[in-house]
């Protein structure tokens, strides 16, 4: 009897520690509720950034104001001033998408800052196009350039760390004024453990 | 023994009531006897499941208007009725006259915290022209403090 239970103890010990230690993965929602958060600039925050600044664009009516329905938008430089690497395209593409639904803009991707195109082949088919065709009008211009920065600020009062990133856009017209801009702050604030940080 | 509880009871009343009146912050609010502006109140439909989450947040009024650009605006106006701080969260949907959901990548659950016997006005914006009713929906904060 005793060396039934012995010859179950092994097995039963060996499952405990190593299903103990099993990580556990799953899918959550991007947008969801039960996404990770830290101090860094969390997959959400773009999301929280991009809400709030589309609501503002499209609640203001700047892109109703050109001649020609819809708008042409030209992406231009949005600079990261944090202390993190982040690729901007997780704010800037969600704010694209969102004004290409909408109806109101429409994004070129032959025109980049410093002559640098989004999509090579397009400016290249774009350019062959023009030539065959023996255009004479010139080649239509964007009626916005979209620039931004993306901003970090750190603070800390006994255990208690707060970051702060402060979202900015800027929504320019071809006469170079500021037709629309917007800024969202996402603040965080976590509090030093037992141990470590 | 009896000296001990003596001692300890008025110190436990003190801490008690301290703690109750440190962590109860509740907001006081000014504002115009007779608005200027005109609110359009619309009629709504409410699915209650959570009750605690009702007194947190509780749906005063629901009004509506139409931006420059031809978009559905819409501005929801909540209560907590607690008198300390709560965090929820809350997310919009949007439909087309068919009644299908307008997909949109700004479409996500948003994080607010309310004061004390605080109102807070909620606004939102409909992705497309076409998108003519809504949803909101409102949850508890579930992320780990």
């Amino acid at each position: 009897m005793k060396a039934k239970y012995y010859s179950l103890l092994l097995p039963v010990s060996v499952l405990l520690i190593f299903g103990g230690c099993a990580t556990h993965t799953r899918y959550v929602e991007t947008t969801g509720p039960r996404t990770i958060v830290t101090t860094d600039i969390n997959i959400q925050d773009f999301s929280y950034a991009a809400e709030d600044m589309i609501k503002t664009l499209l609640a203001s009516g700047a892109l109703d104001k050109t001649q020609i329905q819809p708008a042409m938008l030209a992406i231009s430089r949005i600079v990261n001033n944090t202390t993190q690497q982040v690729d901007t395209d997780l704010l800037i593409k969600k704010i694209r998408v969102a004004l290409n639904q909408s109806g109101k803009a429409l994004t070129t991707t032959t025109m980049g800052v410093g002559g640098i195109a989004e999509d090579p082949m397009a400016q290249g088919i774009q350019q062959e196009k023009e030539f065959y065709t023996d255009k004479k009008e010139p080649q239509r211009m964007p009626d916005f350039t979209l620039s931004g920065k993306i901003i970090e600020k750190r603070d800390r009062q006994d255990d208690v760390r707060q970051v702060t990133y402060a979202f900015q856009l800027s929504l320019t017209d071809n006469n170079g004024l500021a037709v629309w801009e917007d800024e969202k702050e996402i603040s965080k604030q976590s509090k030093r453990g037992v141990i470590g940080w | 023994m009896r000296n001990i509880t003596q001692s300890i009871l008025p110190a436990c009343l003190v801490a008690s009531t301290m703690f109750i009146f440190t962590s109860c912050t509740t907001v006081n609010t000014v504002e115009r006897a007779v608005p200027v502006g005109t609110k359009q109140v619309i009629a709504d439909k409410r699915v209650i499941t959570d009750d605690t989450l009702k007194r947190k947040v509780s749906i005063i009024s629901l009004n509506e208007g139409m931006t420059p650009g031809g978009f559905l605006q819409v501005q929801i106006e909540v209560l907590n009725q607690k008198n300390s701080m709560q965090d929820f969260s809350y997310r919009f949907e949007w439909f087309d006259m068919n009644g299908m959901r307008v997909d949109t990548p700004t479409s996500v659950w948003i994080p607010r915290q309310i004061e004390g016997q605080e109102t807070l006005s909620i606004t939102a914006v409909a992705p497309t022209t076409t998108a003519k009713d809504f949803r909101v929906k409102f949850m508890e904060n579930v992320r780990d403090d």
